[in-house]
């Protein structure tokens, strides 16, 4: 995975290349520049050139649904208050809350921007929506006293 | 049945096939000659056959099956269902295939029209009188007559009779509560009545009247008195004797069917459990010449009712009331460990008869850790000279199927009709094949066929191992002499000095072969010889000697020891299937499962091991008995080294190879060493009467806590003693 950071370094070497203003740079620099270019594989980005830019389209994609979730609970009919929609929506962006790839986030941002479409337009169904509260889900025994005890075993 | 003589044989007559080639087997080895053997067509492929060999037999050589239903290879030939009808070249009259020994130069035709329009015939005969009840018929789905007719049957029916005047009908018959008769569907094959009085040594079958008036039944009304009687069920070709227990539960094409081992006895006969819904609907024999040929006992086949009633389905404990009281295994395991843990080194366990190579492993190597070597079987056996250090001490060592070779038998304080019937079908064979002489010490009993019974004192085996009994020189004189040592009367406290004196009595005999092994054990109960071999010590005294705080049963339920043997505040943890005896001094109860229900070692008394498969889930919270002991080990922080079968299967290695070798025999040695080891013996033996415990067949249906559990087994108890009431 590439993080931000070599972006970043790609994002200056790129503008290296096309401002007339960035040709000021020294020579050893230029060369560095070429090294690196010859160790890393050139990324294009998806949306966002950088991270502020992906977190305002995080932020909007926010509050396009903060806005469609009352309309949500009217047309969908479905046995959820809009208040409950308020704290899934939350988990739903907290549960990435630690991606710093500026490329998952737009490409999650993009997956985000889909579901909300498909909502709006009413191409979901009530099961799809309700599928976002699903039972907790406790994780399988491995170890063999608590197979024992589950009766797994 | 009579017994036929060498002789009798030899001169001709009619031949049991078995016979034929028994005797041919005997005759080779006696001049060490081969008869020139003759050669015959069959469909016209060649077939080379000794001399005597039926055209049924030669056929099959080949791999072409005769369609027939009274021919049956272990029973004697009867030749009168006419079904194995073949044309034979230049012969004017089609040759019943399973009665008709092979001439030189034979052209048989199995397949020919002659043959084609004899099987049609013999069907459509058979078939007028038998009634069209397959619908209802317990035999529907497996029913020789309904493939047959499908198979060789006219394509057309002649029946006239539209006014419905009726077919033959006869009387059902009352065979006890193991077998269910509709007569009218009888096809008269005898195979039931040859069974009978050939296997099972029981003459009460038989016909009545003749032509169409013949009938199959015992005359006047009358239980058919044996412990094999459930194998004429699977004898009958038709659907006249079935199970009554299984009658109208299930089909044939909708149970499932695995093969396993039977515990109930020491034999270790292979059986089919079929299981539907959960259940077990019936048990079957499975074929294996080394143990149970195609027979089973009675107890292994209609007991498994006992495997749905009494049994322990949940964790339980008992609480300050004195009453058990249903727990969860959480609980039920941390309150066992607590007490282990308290108890320190004063452990012991002790091993019943449906214990498994599995959980004897685990529980040894947890007690050992614990610091404890108090592990013992229920059952005794003596422990002076060589004890149980030499294998061969307590093995049936020549084996089951080889008691059929033997000349002359030595049962020593032993039953074996009722111990291991299948043993005593084996002794049977060779009485009536093979000349066998049977001498018994011990109580009388009636063993179906006939032995000199010399007393039950011990001083007449104390003559015979001094040599001054009359039966010395039988002894001394045959070729392949047994002593077969039953393992009730070795557990008396004198058993080191029976044990020593059939020590020296089989180094006094001169077997003619080198490897034909004299001595024998007979065992009792499924476990004993895998618990022997992992180094369990039988008998309960070293748990007395020891008063162990806590005292952990594995599924003994015999009673060897009380709560009044042990100190007032031991804790005594049950583990096995059933509430039986066990369970009820127990201060908790850990449910195991039965031997459907689990895929475990067993090894049988002649040192095979062979292993059971699952058939069915466990009931409730159930769970297999290995497993419960390895759970415990790691909430005492003694984790035990295994968490699969595979793992657990490598330590049985570990401790003893042969245990994981399925299906092997392993033989064992050192009879001479073992004798002199029993010289130094200080016994000697008393003055009591040798006695056995199952005398009668009354005694024999209910031994266990699985058969303690069935009605079916109660039913036939009841039976049993019904018919001693009668006057027949």
């Amino acid at each position: 995975m590439i993080t931000t950071k070599i972006l970043n370094l790609l994002f200056i070497l790129f503008f290296s290349c096309q401002c007339h203003s960035a040709r000021t740079v020294t020579c050893d620099r230029k060369m560095a520049h070429q090294t690196i270019r010859q160790n890393l594989k050139q990324v294009k980005p998806i949306l966002s050139l950088d991270k502020e830019e992906a977190r305002k389209r995080v932020l909007s994609l926010y509050k396009a649904w903060y806005r469609q979730l009352p309309y949500i609970v009217k047309q969908y009919d479905i046995p959820k208050t809009a208040e409950q929609l308020k704290q899934k929506l939350r988990e739903e962006f907290t549960k990435h809350q630690d991606i710093k790839d500026v490329r998952v986030i737009d490409m999650l941002v993009i997956k985000g921007q889909m579901e909300l479409k498909e909502t709006v337009n009413i191409w979901k169904q009530k099961g799809h929506l309700m599928s976002y509260f699903k039972d907790t889900w406790e994780p399988k025994p491995t170890d063999f006293l608590s197979k024992f005890l589950a009766g797994k075993e | 049945m009579l017994r036929t003589t060498l002789g009798k044989v030899l001169t001709g007559g009619s031949l049991s096939p078995k016979r034929v080639t028994a005797v041919v087997r005997a005759a080779s080895s006696q001049t060490g000659k081969k008869p020139e053997q003759i050669e015959v067509f069959i469909d016209d492929i060649p077939v080379k056959v000794d001399p005597g060999t039926t055209v049924l037999q030669a056929a099959a050589m080949i791999g072409i099956e005769i369609p027939r239903f009274c021919y049956h290879e272990r029973l004697a030939v009867a030749g009168n269902c006419r079904m194995c009808l073949v044309e034979v070249e230049k012969s004017p009259k089609p040759v019943a295939a399973c009665a008709m020994p092979v001439m030189k130069g034979w052209r048989i035709k199995t397949d020919s029209e002659m043959t084609k329009k004899a099987r049609e015939g013999i069907m459509e005969f058979l078939l007028i009188n038998h009634p069209l009840d397959c619908p209802i018929c317990d035999q529907g789905g497996e029913c020789d007559l309904q493939d047959q007719s499908m198979a060789f049957g006219s394509d057309r029916s002649r029946f006239v009779d539209i006014d419905h005047t009726g077919k033959r009908a006869v009387e059902d018959k009352d065979l006890g509560p193991l077998i269910k008769t509709v007569m009218t569907r009888c096809i008269h094959c005898t195979r039931c009545i040859r069974f009978a009085s050939e296997v099972a040594g029981v003459d009460d079958l038989g016909t009545t009247g003749r032509g169409n008036d013949m009938q199959i039944g015992t005359y006047v009304e009358k239980m058919f008195l044996s412990e094999l009687s459930g194998n004429v069920i699977d004898l009958c070709p038709v659907g006249a004797l079935t199970s009554k227990p299984y009658s109208f539960t299930a089909r044939p094409w909708e149970i499932r069917k695995i093969d396993s081992i039977d515990v109930l006895d020491a034999v270790g006969s292979n059986i089919v459990v079929s299981s539907r819904t959960g259940e077990v609907m019936r048990i079957m024999p499975r074929v294996n010449e080394e143990i149970n040929e195609e027979w089973i006992a009675d107890k292994s086949r209609f007991s498994y009712d006992g495997l749905k009633r009494q049994r322990l389905i949940t964790p339980m404990l008992r609480d300050n009331t004195g009453e058990l009281k249903p727990v969860d295994w959480e609980a039920a395991l941390l309150t066992v460990a607590k007490q282990i843990r308290n108890a320190g080194s004063s452990i012991g366990a002790v091993a019943g008869g449906f214990a498994d190579a599995e959980v004897l492993v685990a529980v040894k190597d947890l007690l050992n850790y614990l610091g404890s070597e108090a592990l013992c079987t229920e059952h005794t056996f003596p422990l002076d000279g060589s004890g149980t250090d030499l294998r061969s001490s307590y093995l049936l060592n020549n084996g089951i199927a080889g008691a059929e070779e033997a000349d002359f038998v030595l049962l020593v304080g032993t039953n074996p009709r009722f111990e291991a019937p299948l043993l005593n079908s084996r002794l049977r064979k060779a009485y009536v094949h093979n000349e066998l002489d049977v001498a018994l010490i011990g109580p009388k009993v009636d063993l179906r066929y006939q032995y000199q019974h010399l007393g039950d004192s011990p001083s007449i085996l104390q003559q015979l191992a001094n040599g001054q009994h009359e039966v010395n020189k039988k002894l001394k004189a045959a070729k392949k002499p047994l002593i077969i040592v039953g393992s009730e009367v070795l557990a008396r406290p004198d058993g080191s000095a029976i044990l020593a004196a059939a020590q020296k009595l089989s180094a006094s005999t001169s077997p003619e072969e080198q490897n034909w092994r004299v001595l024998n054990v007979l065992h009792k109960v499924a476990s004993q010889v895998a618990a022997l071999d992992i180094g369990y010590t039988p008998g309960v005294d070293r748990i007395r000697e020891l008063n162990p705080k806590v005292l952990l049963l594995l599924g003994a339920d015999d009673g060897a020891i009380e709560k009044s043997d042990l100190p007032n505040d031991s804790f005594i943890i049950y583990l096995g299937h059933h509430g039986d005896h066990g369970a009820s001094i127990a201060d908790a109860i850990l449910p195991g499962v039965a031997y459907t229900e689990k895929q475990a070692t067993y090894v049988n008394t002649e040192g095979r091991a062979q292993q059971t498969l699952v058939a069915v889930s466990p009931p409730g919270r159930a769970r297999d008995d290995w497993k419960i002991i390895r759970a415990l080990s790691e909430l005492l922080g003694a984790k035990l080294p295994y968490d699969n079968l595979n793992e657990i299967r490598d330590r049985l290695e570990e401790v003893a190879p042969h245990l994981t070798k399925y299906g092997e025999a392993e033989t064992a040695n050192y009879f001479k060493q073992a004798q002199e080891l029993s010289k130094g013996i200080k016994t000697q033996l008393d003055n009591s009467p040798f006695d056995v415990k199952l005398k009668e067949l009354s005694d024999y249906f209910m031994t266990d806590s699985i058969s303690r559990a069935s009605p079916t087994m109660a039913k036939c108890v009841q039976a049993v003693l019904k018919q001693k009431q009668s006057k027949f």
